[in-house]
């Protein structure tokens, strides 16, 4: 009896994180997202919500480096633009 | 020293130390080859796609986040493939308090962020959250760069 109460306060004591700093963590998230970042009831966001966003978030910006990548090989390969030779003497030095 | 542990710190360093490692492995890919030889379109993108990551991983500070670990981990694993964060399987446990009445969607919801955070399947889930904000505050930034680098190269 006495073994267990000991257990569980050195549990959460340590190496558990306490429902404040997880909460803490949720709206840290939400102040990344664009999309959650400027709600007025920011405490009327759920938990799930800010999760879900998150993922849609990180989803988007994979899909923007795919998009740069590609970019950036045509502009790289072009050798018409002065831009890409002073890119391309800057990244050859 | 659980204290130590459970600080939570976010800071990631400024966009110009992202620009600098993006421009340092780009520079070492166009040297083994060069961006105009007649590659393959679609190997050109790859190549850049990865230098994107692992630099990114690299500005971020390498061995100091779990996920650029994870990252940079896998990018050696699969040298020369292109960089993907398969989905994980294991599962990690929430806090049981918390998981007692925690709702599916949640659950849902931090099974699929697991997926998309490098190295997402084995942290617990505070670390997770901790994680995702500082990739996020990364991959963020280095679409900047991105962006910055494509503005600056597209004819006016």
């Amino acid at each position: 009896m006495s073994g267990r109460r000991s257990r569980s306060r050195q549990s959460s004591g340590t190496s558990r994180i306490s429902e404040e700093q997880i909460n803490d963590l949720i709206i840290k998230l939400q102040q990344l997202l664009p999309e959650l970042r400027d709600s007025r009831r920011s405490d009327k966001v759920s938990a799930a919500r800010v999760l879900q966003e998150t993922c849609n978030y990180i989803r988007n910006l994979h899909r923007e480096v795919d998009d740069l990548s590609e970019r950036l090989s045509e502009l790289l390969a072009n050798t018409d633009t002065a831009q890409a030779a002073l890119i391309r003497s800057l990244l050859t030095q | 020293m659980a204290f130590a542990e459970n600080h939570i710190n976010t800071d990631v360093p400024e966009k110009d130390v992202f620009a600098l490692h993006f421009l340092q492995t780009l520079s070492n890919l166009s040297t083994q080859n060069p961006f105009s030889s007649p590659d393959k379109k679609s190997d050109r993108v790859k190549k850049i796609k990865k230098a994107a990551y692992v630099s990114m991983a690299r500005a971020a500070g390498c061995t100091d986040r779990l996920w650029s670990r994870a990252l940079l981990q896998r990018a050696a694993k699969r040298n020369n493939k292109i960089v993907r964060f398969p989905r994980r399987r294991k599962r990690v446990t929430w806090l049981r308090r918390r998981s007692n009445r925690r709702d599916p969607v949640e659950e849902a919801a931090a099974e699929r962020l697991r997926n998309l955070v490098p190295g997402g399947g084995e942290m617990k889930t505070s670390k997770l959250m901790e994680e995702t904000a500082h990739y996020i505050k990364c991959l963020s930034m280095q679409v900047k760069v991105m962006q910055c680098l494509v503005d600056g190269l597209s004819p006016k």
